[in-house]
């Protein structure tokens, strides 16, 4: 809770000085329509990292959205849309992070290893896919949220997913890793 | 109606006579109610000279804690919350023939310091509480709500003897009274027995005069038990009332610049609920048209300007985007909102001088009470402009905030229908908000210690003649349940509520059920039950964004497994409780526990809500398992 009060007094104190210091070192919003929106909306409380270090589609920004306005960002029905479309547009799905090295992890193979790396690697590395072995029933939840976020992969392909994480970074094979 | 309020406020009419008007005005019965008790002058507001002599001044014979009961009785005090200890023997054995003071037991200490401080919220009048000694750090926890939020609450204990006291004899440790230095207003150990009534009162005093807050009290416990005879006085002899007001130079200044104004803005804090000033602030916005912000989020505990009204555009925020580059800032009552805006005028009306410009730069700086002087400010502002020209000003301005106000109504609206649409057969938080807006009374008093909550609140209506919202300004969890439980008592006539997430339940736990229930509090309590710190986990995440975000390893805020039933916890309390997981059935849920509270019982609804956030799907945590250490298995 300390960290996030000297988060949000650090954004507002050094608000006017950032913005400028931004424009120089290359600015974490890219330009394109709706910037002007999402600037200013939503570097308000903190800083613009919570929002560049994520990827998702229109659903998913949508709903980041709502949840800011309902915590009191300043977007109101007529940015709503342009807002929703700078985010995915920009921080979207297969939208590359700068001065990121991918993290090379080999998958072990077996069927739908390749449905992972083609639709689980958009967004992060396969990485943060393989970094924790979980029950079948929380890779089932979490394989349908990276959906909703827009993870290009069908109902079939889900289950076929799911099998594979369950076989290989389940919570029988392993203990914790 | 306002000049009703008006009337009533100046001590022109009674309560009765308010009442009766604002009926023949077209007021409900239930809504007029509420409206007089907001707007009951506090006791500290409706002092006169007390007359001169001996009045208002007893002798009282006894020991240390007849005379400190007899001291708080002639304060007033109607309530004592408590948890006991030998040494306290003394205030408890004076109880038995002081009946004018109630005991409140609470069953652990922190329980017992948020219900004098949800009573004092709610009543205006000081919470006295008194602890044992050894449990003095379980109450503090709570007492740093009480602090940071400026509310007066009297902590008392029984030390150790003064002969003995420093013997290092078991239950003993050195100089504790220190400890509670950095979070009250002033601390004292008792010297003398018959000196006890007198450091009372002061402790009385410095407590509720204005900016009141938490005062401690250690009196050694053979003080206690020895005799002695002391005078007590009545309150009226003590307390100040601190009704000071702006130099009628600066309040002609503001008036002025607020006229001017090409775009300004009000923000509003607690000290307008302290003060009592919520129809003098809306008044103030109405006449010149002028949008109000703030009262959400960190740092704020009430809600004193109404959500719904038109010229409520929500959150402070730095950069505003509506209404745009500011030009005049006058900050009724906020710390939070004390923040230089480039090319801004900030003016800052606080009734307390050390939190005023203590952190960023203030043009104005006013210290006075809330109430008088933004009451003076519309003498100054209707004495320099016509009506006409007022009304003029006042349209213009109002006009583009009622628009910004009514677009972000429509997006919730939009809101509400989206995600109820994405929200299946569970229950997520907006769906929550909007079902509680339908079910709870329009006069509840809403007592909230809950993170998540944030994200529903802007669906309920708060202020005015809408719900009461109350909470913490500094979060510190585990307040809720018992705050709520010195709210009622407070206010037995108001429907109240509290809303805590899982984490705050477990936090103060079960424990505040225990008084709600022996005392028949009839008190609705809503555990929003995500089985996590979810915001914990999304600031953690997203703020810090280290390798529990990047491994997707939720290292501290998963609650589940084992995944509490609060439900059962509370029926084990003797509340009636259910645990509810489909949002059809909420409003049945309500009105159970509605009908409960009617007839006198206590009630307590586990709601399952969703994660929300980052990592909102996750469920792991670190697996370590102690029976799995064994090599024996014992
Ligand atoms: C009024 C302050 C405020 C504004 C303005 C704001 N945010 Fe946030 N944001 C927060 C807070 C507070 C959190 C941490 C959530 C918590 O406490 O649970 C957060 C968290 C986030 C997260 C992490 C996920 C989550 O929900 O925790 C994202 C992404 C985010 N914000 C995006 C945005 C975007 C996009 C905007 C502009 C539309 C925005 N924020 C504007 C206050 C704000
Ligand atoms: C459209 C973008 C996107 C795609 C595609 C995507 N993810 Fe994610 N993933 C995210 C985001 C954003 C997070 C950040 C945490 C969050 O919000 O849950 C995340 C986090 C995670 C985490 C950490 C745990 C958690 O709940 O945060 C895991 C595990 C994960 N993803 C697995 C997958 C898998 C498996 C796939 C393929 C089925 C996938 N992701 C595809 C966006 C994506
Ligand atoms: C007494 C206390 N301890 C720790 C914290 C730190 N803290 C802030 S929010 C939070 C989690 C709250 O969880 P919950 O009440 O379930 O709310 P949710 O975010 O899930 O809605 C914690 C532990 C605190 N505020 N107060
Ligand atoms: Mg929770």
């Amino acid at each position: 809770m300390r960290k996030l009060i000297l988060a949000i007094a650090f954004v507002a104190t050094t608000f006017g000085v950032a913005m400028s210091a931004q424009a120089q070192q290359g600015n974490p919003f890219p330009e394109g329509p709706g910037r002007e929106i999402v600037a200013v909306a939503c570097t308000q409380c903190h800083a613009p990292n919570a929002i560049t270090q994520l990827r998702m589609n229109e659903a998913g920004w949508r709903n980041q959205i709502y949840d800011m306005v309902l915590r009191g960002a300043q977007i109101g029905p007529n940015d709503i849309d342009a807002a929703t479309k700078y985010l995915a547009t920009s921080f979207g799905p297969g939208v590359p992070f700068p001065n990121q090295q991918p993290v090379d992890v080999k998958l072990p193979d077996g069927a739908g290893k390749e449905l992972v790396e083609g639709g689980c690697a958009l967004c992060h590395g396969v990485d943060r896919v393989a970094a924790t072995n979980r029950s079948k029933d929380q890779w089932e939840k979490i394989v349908n949220r990276m959906v909703f976020y827009g993870s290009p992969i069908s109902g079939d392909q889900v289950t076929s997913i799911v099998t594979y994480l369950d076989q290989n970074f389940g919570v029988k094979q392993t203990a914790a890793k | 109606m306002k000049d009703l309020l008006k009337k009533y406020l100046d001590s022109g009419i009674s309560r009765r006579q308010l009442m009766r008007g604002l009926s023949a005005v077209g007021v409900s019965g239930v809504a007029a109610k509420t409206l007089a008790d907001s707007f009951a002058p506090t006791p500290a507001m409706a002092q006169a000279a007390a007359p001169g002599g001996t009045d208002g001044i007893r002798e009282v014979k006894g020991n240390g804690g007849m005379l400190y009961m007899q001291q708080l009785k002639s304060a007033g005090v109607k309530y004592m919350f408590f948890n006991p200890s030998t040494g306290d023997a003394p205030f408890y054995d004076a109880a038995v023939d002081v009946p004018e003071i109630q005991l409140i037991k609470g069953i652990q200490e922190g329980a017992v310091v948020a219900m004098a401080d949800g009573y004092a919220r709610l009543s205006g009048n000081v919470g006295v509480a008194h602890i044992a000694n050894v449990g003095l750090p379980n109450g503090m926890t709570q007492l740093v709500n009480s602090w940071k939020d400026q509310i007066p609450v009297l902590l008392t204990v029984a030390a150790f003897g003064t002969e003995t006291a420093g013997r290092d004899y078991a239950q003993d440790y050195d100089h504790q009274e220190p400890m509670l230095q950095p979070i009250t207003k002033w601390f004292w150990v008792a010297e003398s027995t018959a000196g006890i009534a007198d450091v009372t009162r002061r402790a009385l005093k410095f407590a509720t005069t204005p900016p009141s807050g938490p005062v401690f009290l250690s009196i050694p416990d053979d003080l206690l038990k020895a005799q002695a005879t002391a005078q007590v006085y009545d309150k009226k002899l003590f307390s100040v009332p601190m009704r000071i007001r702006p130099d009628q130079k600066d309040t002609e200044a503001v008036a002025k610049m607020l006229i001017e104004a090409k775009n300004p803005l009000i923000t509003v804090g607690d000290e307008v609920t302290m003060c009592q000033a919520e129809m003098e602030v809306l008044q103030l916005a109405e006449l010149l048209g002028i949008p109000v912000a703030g009262q959400g989020g960190q740092g704020n505990w009430s809600k004193p300007f109404p959500t719904k009204h038109p010229l409520f555009i929500g959150a402070f925020v730095r950069n505003m985007r509506f209404p745009g580059p500011v030009d005049v800032h006058f900050n009724i009552g906020d710390q939070g909102a004390e923040k230089q805006m480039q090319g801004t005028t900030l003016i800052s009306m606080r009734r307390d001088p050390t939190g005023l410009a203590r952190a960023w730069p203030v043009n104005m700086p006013l210290v006075s009470d809330i109430k008088l002087g933004v009451a003076d400010i519309i003498t100054a502002v209707k004495a320099m402009a016509t009506k006409e020209k007022l009304k003029q000003i006042a349209d213009g301005r109002a006009g583009r905030a009622g628009e910004y106000s009514a677009g972000m109504a429509k997006l919730r609206q939009a809101m509400a229908t989206d995600k109820d649409a994405g929200s299946g057969n569970s229950i997520n938080m907006v769906r929550l908000g909007v079902e509680l807006e339908k079910g709870l009374e329009k006069d509840t008093i809403y007592v909230s210690d809950c993170d998540s909550g944030r994200s529903m609140d802007p669906f309920l209506a708060w202020g005015g003649a809408d719900k009461s919202y109350i909470s913490t300004g500094p979060n510190i969890l585990g307040w809720g349940v018992a705050a709520a439980m010195g709210a009622k008592l407070a206010r037995p006539d108001r429907p109240v509520v509290s809303c805590v997430g899982d984490g705050s339940f477990m936090f103060g736990g079960p424990q505040p059920l225990w008084s709600q229930s022996r005392y028949k509090a009839p008190v609705t309590n809503i555990v929003v039950n995500n089985m996590s710190y979810n915001n914990e986990r999304n600031r953690i995440w997203t703020f810090i964004a280290g390798q529990q975000f990047k491994t997707g390893k939720d290292m501290t805020c998963y609650n589940g497994s084992p995944d509490v039933n609060h439900a059962k916890a509370s029926e084990a309390f003797g509340v009636e409780a259910e645990v509810v997981i489909e949002p059809g059935k909420i409003q049945d849920a309500l009105g159970r526990a509605k009908r409960a509270n009617i007839e006198g019982r206590p009630y307590l609804l586990d709601i399952h809500v969703d994660r929300a956030g980052v990592g909102a799907a996750s469920e792991w945590y670190p697996p370590f398992s102690i029976a799995d250490m064994r090599t024996r298995k014992v």
